[in-house]
C-alpha cells in the first residue's frame, strides 16, 4: 500500500493514470505525447505505476499497451474511507433520502 | 497472459479491461472462492453463481426471484488456474442491450500469494462502464474474504444479500 500513495503523491504519474482512464491500453508513445518530459522520463513513471500495481500491461506485436488496474484504489477506498468518510456519506445520503421522499 | 485477448479501440474506448490483485492465499482456495455459490456471494455484492463448472456449461448470477446479474457459458475451465467465460449482463435493460462479452479468470502462485487477472473483453463499441465498473469492489471483497475471513462491509458491497437472505 507504501507503493500506491507513493505512486499517487507526483502529478505526472496522476496525469498518465487519467490518460489510461480516458483511453485505456496506450502504448508508451501515444502516453508521452504532450509530457514535457523525454521518452525515458515517462517510461520511468510508467515503471513506478506498474510496480504498485496501478498499470498493468500486456503485448500486442511489437508494441506494449498499458492498462489502469483500478483495484489498489479500490483496496485503499475499502480499508481508509470505508472506516473514516462512510459514516458521513451515508448519513448524507440518509439526509438526502428524507429530502427527496418529502418532495 | 493470452495473445488470442482481443484489443481495439473503438470510438476512443478500449474494447478490453483488465483488473489484478494479489491475495494471500492458494490456488486452490482462489479457484474455490469463484466457484462456490455461497462464498462468491460474500464478494459480489451479495449475489451467488451457479454453474456446473464444466467446459460448455452455463453458469447463472442471480439471487432468485430478486434480480437476476449475469449468465454465460464456461468456454475454458482449467481448475485451478484458468476460467474463460462469455458474460451477458442481465441487471438492467441498459447493460442487457450491450450483448455478449467475455471474461477471463488467471490465477497465478507468486510466492505464497496469488496472482488473480481479470481480463474483461471483446466489449462493444463505446460499451457502458457498468459493465466492468463492478470488477474492483468485487475483487477487494474476494481479497478481504480470503486474508481475513470477514465480509467487506463499504456502501453497496452487499446489496443484494439482505433482500435474498
Amino acid at each position: 500500500m507504501d507503493e500506491v500513495f507513493r505512486a499517487l503523491a507526483d502529478p505526472t504519474r496522476r496525469e498518465l493514470l487519467d490518460r489510461l482512464f480516458e483511453v485505456d491500453g496506450q502504448s508508451l508513445g501515444a502516453l508521452e505525447k504532450g509530457l514535457p518530459m523525454s521518452r525515458f522520463g515517462v517510461m520511468k513513471h510508467l515503471k513506478v505505476l506498474e510496480e504498485a500495481g496501478l498499470v498493468t500491461t500486456r503485448r500486442r506485436g511489437r508494441e506494449k499497451l498499458h492498462f489502469l488496474n483500478p483495484v489498489p484504489i479500490r483496496l485503499i477506498h475499502d480499508r481508509w474511507v470505508g472506516k473514516y468518510a462512510e459514516p458521513w456519506a451515508s448519513a448524507l445520503s440518509e439526509l438526502k433520502t428524507e429530502l427527496e421522499d418529502e418532495l | 497472459m493470452s495473445d488470442e485477448q482481443t484489443y481495439t479501440v473503438v470510438g476512443g474506448r478500449a474494447s478490453m479491461t483488465v483488473f489484478e490483485v494479489y491475495i494471500k492465499t492458494t490456488p486452490e482456495r482462489l479457484w474455490e472462492a469463484i466457484t462456490s455459490e455461497q462464498m462468491r456471494a460474500r464478494y459480489s455484492f451479495g449475489v451467488g453463481t451457479v454453474s456446473e463448472w464444466t467446459a460448455g456449461s452455463e453458469y447463472k448470477s442471480e439471487v432468485p426471484g430478486v434480480v437476476e446479474i449475469a449468465g454465460g457459458k464456461n468456454l475454458e475451465v482449467d481448475p485451478p488456474r484458468r476460467l474463460v467465460q462469455s458474460f451477458t449482463a442481465l441487471w438492467s435493460e441498459d447493460v442487457q442491450r450491450e450483448g455478449e462479452s467475455r471474461v477471463t479468470w488467471e490465477i497465478e502462485p507468486v510466492g505464497t500469494s496469488c496472482r488473480l487477472r481479470v481480463t474483461h473483453d471483446q466489449l462493444g463499441a463505446e460499451a457502458n462502464n457498468e459493465l466492468y465498473g463492478g470488477w474492483p469492489m468485487i475483487l477487494s471483497g474476494l481479497k478481504t474474504l480470503l486474508e481475513t475471513g470477514e465480509d467487506l462491509d463499504t456502501p453497496g458491497s452487499l446489496r443484494y444479500s439482505e433482500a435474498g437472505a
